[in-house]
């Protein structure tokens, strides 16, 4: 068996690899044919990726859309998370505000954007509150629908234990619900960090959203392409440095 | 064998007259009744359990075993009739001297062996603390037969194992009296006879009064020191039977086959 597992990894490690080079590949033959401000050439865009990273406001811009993407997606938990419970355990609220959560899901990020502006304008607030509009009801529907599975028997099982509502909600509830708020709050941060950035291009004065509306602006094309990168190594190195093993120490006790 | 008409469900409280005049029942039902709207469930159910005794609910399905059971766990309240326990009327909620082992072994799946066992202990007050805990629950895994499976988790266990880790946390309340609601009626025959005799060893080790429920004569026979039979449609004593064998006793000796043969005439 582990040499088996051994084996399927090296194997898709080698898959991996192939297909970054066979890309690459492909990039650097497309950007031979093509001018430079449609699409700059591999080198070209490892050379502004460096200048980028030595620049004096690159940890910064980093920085600010993190925390903003961060601070958006904890309040959409904190709301969305025990508005779930709620929801998924008392019918008649779920029916009572069912729809308004259609409506809220039928809205695009683009539009609340325009609303934060009107009400925010640049700021901070503009952002984060962006991303919690788009956060809050994949997390609260997610919760929702695990609050819903939670198993009666299970409950029975408690109560026969003389436990407590309280109780019953940590030691039954929680831990129920536990794996369908992770798959929420992964969909969420997701979906939070892409929004994260239009909101910025259109509703703020730093970060990486504004710098890529910048270089848009000025024809930057590499530097597009550097902030491009750079986005998708750190979600690369977030979902298999923290999410991937967060998830396998939480859930540990499922069957593979 | 002598006097006037006894109700038929009385004749078998004699023999244990004894037992019950030193200690005041485990179980004592008076009259119980309980309909669900229109059907009409239970009808004036009366027995006791003596204290260390151990009697089987037997009865076809829909003869209301488990809204029985139910009942006596304090898990439904009966709409007539008095229920003690301990010779306490218990009047809803759950006794802190009663433990309930439901028919699925109903294990939850994030805990591990030990986990799970120490679940019932964690309602107790005052809180009770962590190390104790873990002593209580190790101890009482061993005496299901599973020391060292206290890290697992329950979808790495077998259903027999499964099954010892739901008694486990049956027992580590240290109850004077077991509730059983079919507890091994999903096992293979093989894992459930073993069932049966850790059940009785398990019975002579601490002090326990056991009720369960279930719909295998044999099983009745094997377990119980008295089968109480019900009848359905609504639920009520058809007849108890004294089970006076000795232990252990297996289906295939003659004097065993033959109370099963007896009882089984009588359903």
């Amino acid at each position: 068996m582990p040499n088996a597992t051994r084996f399927s990894r090296t194997t898709t490690v080698a898959q991996r690899c192939t297909l970054f080079v066979v890309l690459l590949a492909l990039w650097w033959l497309a950007s031979l044919r093509m001018p430079t401000f449609v699409l700059p050439g591999p080198q070209r865009v490892a050379l502004a990726l460096i200048a980028l990273m030595h620049s004096r406001t690159f940890l910064p811009d980093l920085g600010i859309t993190l925390w903003r993407v961060v601070a958006g997606f904890v309040l959409a938990a904190v709301v969305g998370g025990p508005l779930g419970i709620v929801l998924g355990s008392n019918r008649t609220a779920a029916q009572l505000f069912e729809p308004l959560l259609s409506i809220v899901n039928t809205v695009s990020s683009a539009i609340w954007a325009v609303f934060a502006i009107i009400w925010f304008g640049i700021s901070n607030a503009t952002t984060i509150f962006v991303v919690f509009m788009t956060a809050m009801p994949l997390i609260l529907t997610n919760v929702w629908k695990g609050a819903q599975t939670v198993d009666r028997q299970y409950v029975e099982l408690a109560r026969s234990f003389r436990m407590s509502p309280a109780q019953i909600m940590r030691k039954i509830y929680l831990p129920t619900i536990l794996p369908h708020f992770f798959a929420g709050a992964r969909l969420a941060f997701g979906f939070g960090w892409r929004v994260s950035l239009v909101a910025e291009t259109i509703g703020s004065s730093n970060g990486i959203g504004y710098r890529l509306r910048q270089a848009a602006d000025l024809v930057q094309t590499d530097q597009v392409f550097a902030w491009t990168v750079t986005l998708v190594v750190l979600m690369l190195i977030l979902e298999g440095g923290v999410l991937k093993p967060v998830e396998r120490r939480l859930f540990r006790w499922k069957k593979d | 064998m002598s006097a006037p008409a006894i109700p038929p469900h009385a004749s078998a409280i004699p023999l244990h007259a004894p037992a019950v005049s030193l200690h005041a029942p485990a179980i004592s039902l008076d009259g119980v009744s309980k309909r669900f709207g229109d059907l009409q469930v239970l009808s004036d159910i009366r027995f006791d359990v003596a204290d260390g005794e151990s009697v089987a609910l037997l009865g076809t399905s829909g003869c209301g075993k488990s809204t029985l059971l139910n009942i006596i766990a304090g898990l439904l309240g009966p709409d007539a009739g008095v229920l003690s326990i301990n010779g306490q009327p218990a009047n809803g909620g759950q006794h802190p001297s009663l433990s309930y082992m439901f028919q699925e072994d109903r294990l939850l799946p994030w805990r591990t062996a030990r986990a799970n066992a120490e679940f019932g202990l964690e309602a107790a007050h005052p809180v009770l603390p962590a190390h104790e805990r873990h002593a209580l629950a190790d101890t009482v895994l061993q005496m299901v037969g599973l020391d060292g499976f206290g890290h697992v988790y329950p979808h790495q266990l077998s259903g027999g194992m499964r099954s010892r880790v739901a008694l486990a946390r049956s027992l580590v309340t240290a109850p004077r009296i077991l509730l059983m609601d079919e507890p091994f009626s999903k096992l293979d025959p093989q894992t459930r006879s073993q069932m049966h005799d850790e059940l009785l060893r398990i019975r002579s080790l601490r002090q326990v009064s056991v009720l369960f429920v279930t719909h295998d004569v044999e099983e009745a026979i094997v377990l119980a020191d008295r089968v109480i039979v019900l009848a359905p449609r609504p639920g009520r004593v058809r007849e108890i039977v004294t089970v006076d064998l000795p232990h252990p006793r297996k289906a295939t000796e003659p004097a065993v086959a033959e109370a099963i043969r007896q009882l089984r005439l009588l359903i």
